[in-house]
C-alpha cells in the first residue's frame, strides 16, 4: 500500500479508508465469533462445509472432533482481530479524517489517535472506579449510608493503618536507597551489567511466586526437628532457638516488607543507573577539580542532578506499598497483626461478603494514592518544562 | 448376626447424622427424637436396599438409579433414547486430591449412562472467590458445591440460586430423604439446595497399633483423655498434633471445631442454638469455660507438638505427619480432632506420591469418638456439603437429581471415604467401611447431633472473626481470651 500511495497519491486517499473499513468489517465478524460460546467450532464446521467434510463438520457441532484446531482457529482470530483491528481502526479513522479540510482535520486529528485509549480507559477505570465509590456509600439494600465507613472505627483498624504506614514508609525508603546505593557503587565496577543483572532478575518473579519463596526462607519447625527455614537454619545453626519470623507481631511486616524490596530494588537501580549516566562528565569533572570527594560527589552533585528519577521511581514503589495485598496473602493472610487495607478489603468483600465495606476500603485506598499520583503528576510537568 | 448387627448401625448413623443435624433450623431441638424418628427412614431404606443389592463382586454395577426414579427429567435422561446426549453441565467444586478423584468416579458413571458430559471445575482452595466472581458476573456454574449453608441463603436472597422444590420436591420426596439437613436450606415452600455428602466432627484420629505398644487405652471421658495426654507428656512425647491452617484461606476452623465440642458436650443442644442465634453471646460464660477447656488441651506445656506456635503455623495437610515417625513406631504427636472426611490422601505416602497408602485405615491408624466431658451432655457434631442449582435447564435438573439420590455418591462411599446425606442409602453399601463404623458408633451413643455453629453463623462471624480471632487466641498461647471474646461479639453484624 505505501507503493501504491507513492504511485498514485489520488487514488489510495480512498483506497485506504475502504480497504481499512472491509477490514474492521472483519474484525466486527471476528469479534461476534469470539463472543460466541460455540463460535469456534462453528466457524471451523463452516468452513469444513465448505470444503466437503460434512462428517467433520457434524462432529465438530456435537462438540467433539478437531476442537483443538477450533481453538487454535479462535487463538488466531483474537490476535488478528486485537492487533490487526487497532491498526486498521487507526489507518481507517485517519484515512477519513485526512478527507476533512485542513481546519478541522487538525482538530479532531488528535482525538482520533487519543479517543480508543481514552474509550478503554472510561469503561475499564472510570466506570469501576465510579461505581466503587458510589458502592461504598450504599448498603446491601441500595439504601445511601455513612455505615460502610464504620469498619475503619473499629481498633484493630489502627493496627491495619500503621501496618501500611510502615509498609509506605519502610518499604518505599529501602527500595529507593538501596536502589540508589546500588546504582552508584555499580557505576564503577568492572562488571557492572553482570552485577546489575543479578539486582534485576527479582523483578521478573511475581509478587506471589516471590512470597512463596520467602515463605521457605522463613519457614519455621519446632525446636529439634530439622529447620527446613534457611533463616532459621542459621538461627539453630548459631544455638538460638527458631524463632517464627511470620506470626509474631511486628517482626513479621518487616519479614513482608523485605520481600518487596528484594523486588522493587531492582527497578529503582535500572532507572537510577540510566540518570547517573545523564549525568555530564563536565559537571562531575568541575566538581573533583573543585575538590569534591567521591562521597561529596554523588551525595551533592549526582543525586540532586536525578531528582526528577527519584521522585518518579519513590511515587511508583509508594504506590505498589499503597496497594499491597498479594505478599501479605500469601505469607500470612493477614492473621498475626500483619493485616493492612487491600488483604482486608478483599476478605469483607470474598468472605464475609460486606460489598459495601470492601467498596469503601477500596475507595479509602483510592483517595490515599491520590497525593502520591499528584506529587508524580507535577514533577512530571516540570520535567516537560525543563525538556 | 454380626452383619446384620453392622448394617442397622450403619443405616442408624447416616439417619441420625441427618435428622438430628437439623439443630439450627429448629429452635427447639429435641435431641430425644432422634432415635425414634431414624425408624421410619430405616424401614424405607431396608426396603430400597434390597432391589439394588450390589453386593461387592468383582466389577461392581454401575453408579446409576433405577428408572422411575421419582424424578421427571432424571427419568427422561436415563431414557434409551439419551435426549440429553452431548449437553454439558458444569459443577464447582472444592474438592481436590483424593476427594476430587472421588468425586468424579461418583458421576462418571452416570455420565456414561445419559450422554451428558460434566464438566468439574475442581478451585481447592479458592472456590468460594471464584464462586462468587462467578455467580457475581452473571456466568455461575450450572452446579455448585459449599460447605457451609450460610452463603447459599445469601446468594438465594439475591436471587442467584434456583428453588429445586418445584421440581424435586413433588410430594415432599427431596426433603423426606434428607430428613434433616434439608431444613439448613429451607426457606418456607423454596429450596436452595441438595444435601449431598454429611460428615461427623467428633473424631479424634490416633495410631491405633502405636497405642497398643504401649497399652494406653482409648479414653472415654475428659478426664481420661487429660490423663493420656500427661501420661504421654510423661514418657518424653507430645500427644496432641493441632493445626489452625488451611485448606488456603481457611484458617482457624479446627479451633473453632474444637470449642464447639465442647460446647456441645458441656451445655448441650439448645444453648448451643442460642449461641448460633447469638441469643447466647461469645461472653457468655458457658463459652468462655469452653475456650479454657479448649486452652487446656492447646496450650498446656508439652500437650501439642510444636506448640502454639505450631498451631497456627501447621497446615492441615502435613499437620499429622509426626505421628507416621518411624512408620507409626515412633509417634512424635498422638491424637489429632478433625472431622471423618480425613483420611488416608492426607497420610504422608498418599499424599506425596497419590498411590494408595501402605496405612491401613482402622488397623495402623484409627479414629475414636471424642471423650464425653458431661455424661448429661452425650452430643456429637456434624457437618454437610450442599449443593445448590445456579442455571435451570433440562439437563441441569437431571444431574442435581442424580445427586440427590443415593447412586449420586455410590462410587464415592466404595472408596470407603463418604457418608451419603440421603437416608434411603442402602446400608449394606457401608458394609466393611471402617469410617463408617466409626461415625455410626458416635451417631448411635450420641443424645443429639448439632451442625457446625461456624458454618451456620453469619459470614462476618462463621467465616470471619470466629476464625481470625481463634487465630489470634492461639498465637497468643490463651492469654487474650477475654478480649478475643469480646472482638467476635462486637463484629457480629445488626440483623
Amino acid at each position: 500500500m505505501a507503493v501504491a500511495q507513492t504511485e498514485r497519491p489520488g487514488l489510495s486517499r480512498f483506497v485506504l479508508p475502504i480497504a481499512g473499513l472491509i477490514g474492521l468489517a472483519v474484525c466486527v465478524a471476528g469479534v461476534l465469533v469470539l463472543y460466541d460460546p460455540h463460535g469456534g467450532p462453528n466457524l471451523l464446521a463452516s468452513i469444513y462445509e465448505a470444503l466437503g467434510n460434512i462428517s467433520g463438520a457434524t462432529d465438530l457441532r456435537n462438540g467433539s472432533g478437531d476442537q483443538v484446531v477450533a481453538k487454535l482457529l479462535l487463538a488466531a482470530i483474537a490476535l488478528l482481530v486485537g492487533v490487526g483491528g487497532i491498526w486498521l481502526l487507526f489507518i481507517c479513522v485517519g484515512g477519513l479524517v485526512s478527507l476533512l479540510p485542513p481546519k478541522w482535520r487538525d482538530r479532531i486529528l488528535p482525538w482520533v489517535f487519543a479517543g480508543p485509549a481514552l474509550v478503554l480507559l472510561a469503561v475499564f477505570l472510570v466506570y469501576p472506579a465510579a461505581g466503587t465509590i458510589l458502592r461504598s456509600f450504599q448498603d446491601d439494600h441500595g439504601q445511601w449510608t455513612l455505615a460502610n465507613f464504620a469498619v475503619m472505627t473499629q481498633p484493630d483498624f489502627t493496627q491495619i493503618l500503621r501496618n501500611n504506614a510502615i509498609w509506605l514508609i519502610v518499604g518505599t525508603g529501602g527500595s529507593v536507597t538501596l536502589g540508589l546505593i546500588f546504582a552508584g557503587l555499580f557505576d564503577r565496577v568492572r562488571r557492572e551489567s553482570l552485577a546489575k543483572t543479578l539486582v534485576f532478575l527479582p523483578l521478573a518473579i511475581s509478587l506471589v511466586g516471590a512470597s512463596v519463596i520467602w515463605g521457605f526462607v522463613y519457614a519455621w519447625q519446632p525446636a529439634g526437628e530439622p529447620q527446613i527455614g534457611l533463616l532459621n537454619a542459621v538461627v539453630v545453626g548459631l544455638g538460638g532457638q527458631p524463632i517464627p519470623w511470620l506470626s509474631t507481631s511486628p517482626i513479621n511486616v518487616f519479614c513482608e516488607i523485605i520481600i518487596m524490596i528484594w523486588l522493587q530494588t531492582g527497578f529503582a537501580m535500572v532507572v537510577f543507573s540510566a540518570a547517573i549516566k545523564g549525568v555530564s562528565s563536565e559537571v562531575l569533572e568541575a566538581a573533583r577539580l573543585d575538590g569534591a570527594s567521591e562521597r561529596q560527589l554523588f551525595v551533592r552533585v549526582i543525586v540532586p542532578m536525578i531528582r526528577g528519577s527519584i521522585i518518579t521511581v519513590s511515587t511508583t514503589i509508594a504506590i505498589v506499598t499503597l496497594k499491597i495485598f498479594d505478599i501479605v496473602y500469601v505469607t500470612t493472610g493477614g492473621r498475626f497483626d500483619d493485616d493492612v487495607v487491600a488483604n482486608r478489603m478483599f476478605h469483607e468483600v470474598f468472605q464475609f461478603f460486606n460489598d459495601g465495606r470492601g467498596a469503601a476500603l477500596a475507595t479509602l485506598l483510592f483517595v490515599a494514592v491520590l497525593p502520591v499520583m499528584y506529587i508524580n503528576l507535577r514533577n512530571f510537568k516540570r520535567q516537560q518544562g525543563e525538556g | 448376626m454380626v452383619r446384620k448387627l453392622w448394617t442397622t448401625s450403619a443405616l442408624a448413623v447416616v439417619v441420625t447424622v441427618l435428622v438430628t443435624a437439623c439443630a439450627s433450623s429448629a429452635t427447639t431441638p429435641k435431641p430425644s427424637a432422634a432415635a425414634p424418628s431414624a425408624a421410619a427412614p430405616s424401614a424405607a431404606a431396608s426396603a430400597s436396599a434390597a432391589p439394588s443389592a450390589a453386593a461387592p463382586s468383582a466389577k461392581p454395577a454401575a453408579a446409576v438409579p433405577a428408572v422411575p426414579t421419582g424424578y421427571a427429567e432424571l427419568d427422561k435422561a436415563l431414557g434409551a433414547d439419551q435426549p440429553f446426549k452431548g449437553k454439558t453441565v458444569s459443577i464447582q467444586t472444592q474438592w481436590i486430591g483424593g476427594e476430587g478423584t472421588n468425586f468424579a468416579a461418583s458421576v462418571a458413571d452416570f455420565a456414561a449412562a445419559t450422554g451428558i458430559k460434566i464438566q468439574i471445575d475442581s478451585i481447592g482452595s479458592s472456590h468460594e472467590t471464584v464462586l462468587k466472581t462467578r455467580i457475581e458476573g452473571g456466568k455461575p456454574p450450572d452446579l455448585a458445591m459449599l460447605a457451609q449453608p450460610t452463603p447459599i441463603l445469601a446468594y438465594a436472597a439475591q436471587g442467584k440460586v434456583v428453588d429445586v422444590a418445584p421440581f424435586m420436591n413433588d410430594k415432599g420426596k427431596l426433603a423426606k430423604e434428607h430428613p434433616a439437613t434439608i431444613g439448613l436450606v429451607t426457606q418456607g415452600a423454596s429450596i436452595w439446595g441438595i444435601p449431598y455428602k454429611a460428615d461427623v466432627k467428633s473424631t479424634i484420629w490416633y495410631p491405633i497399633k502405636a497405642f497398643a505398644a504401649k497399652g494406653y487405652a482409648v479414653p472415654t471421658t475428659w478426664d481420661e483423655l487429660i490423663a493420656l495426654s500427661d501420661k504421654i507428656v510423661a514418657a518424653g512425647s507430645n500427644p496432641w498434633c493441632v493445626s489452625a491452617g488451611g485448606p488456603g484461606d481457611a484458617t482457624g476452623w479446627q479451633i473453632t471445631d474444637w470449642v464447639e465440642e465442647v460446647v456441645l458436650k458441656t451445655k448441650g443442644l439448645a444453648y448451643y442454638n442460642d449461641w448460633i442465634s447469638h441469643k447466647v453471646t461469645f461472653e457468655d460464660q458457658g463459652i468462655k469455660d469452653a475456650f479454657a477447656k479448649v486452652g487446656k488441651i492447646l496450650f498446656t506445656p508439652n500437650y501439642v507438638f510444636g506448640g502454639n506456635t505450631a498451631i497456627v503455623a501447621n497446615d492441615m495437610k502435613t499437620v499429622m505427619d509426626p505421628m507416621f515417625t518411624d512408620d507409626l513406631a515412633n509417634p512424635k504427636c498422638w491424637m489429632q480432632k478433625i472431622p471423618t472426611w480425613y483420611g488416608p490422601d492426607f497420610f504422608p505416602d498418599q499424599r506425596v506420591t497419590g498411590q494408595p497408602s501402605k496405612y491401613i485405615l482402622g488397623t495402623d491408624v484409627g479414629m475414636f469418638a471424642f471423650p464425653t466431658i458431661d455424661p448429661a451432655q452425650k452430643n456429637a457434631e456434624g457437618s454437610a456439603d450442599t449443593l445448590m442449582v445456579l442455571v435451570d435447564r433440562p439437563e441441569v435438573r437431571a444431574v442435581a437429581e442424580f445427586l440427590a439420590t443415593p447412586e449420586g455418591i455410590q462410587n464415592w462411599i466404595r472408596a470407603g471415604s463418604a457418608i451419603s446425606a440421603n437416608s434411603t442409602t442402602p446400608a449394606d453399601w457401608y458394609a466393611g467401611a471402617y469410617k463408617l463404623k466409626v461415625a455410626a458408633d458416635i451417631a448411635n451413643s450420641a443424645a443429639g447431633i448439632g451442625f457446625d455453629a461456624s458454618d451456620l453463623m453469619p459470614g462476618p462471624v462463621g467465616a470471619g472473626t470466629f476464625w481470625t480471632e481463634s487465630d489470634k487466641w492461639a498465637n497468643a498461647g490463651g492469654t487474650n481470651t477475654d478480649e478475643v471474646l469480646k472482638a467476635i461479639d462486637a463484629s457480629w453484624p445488626a440483623p
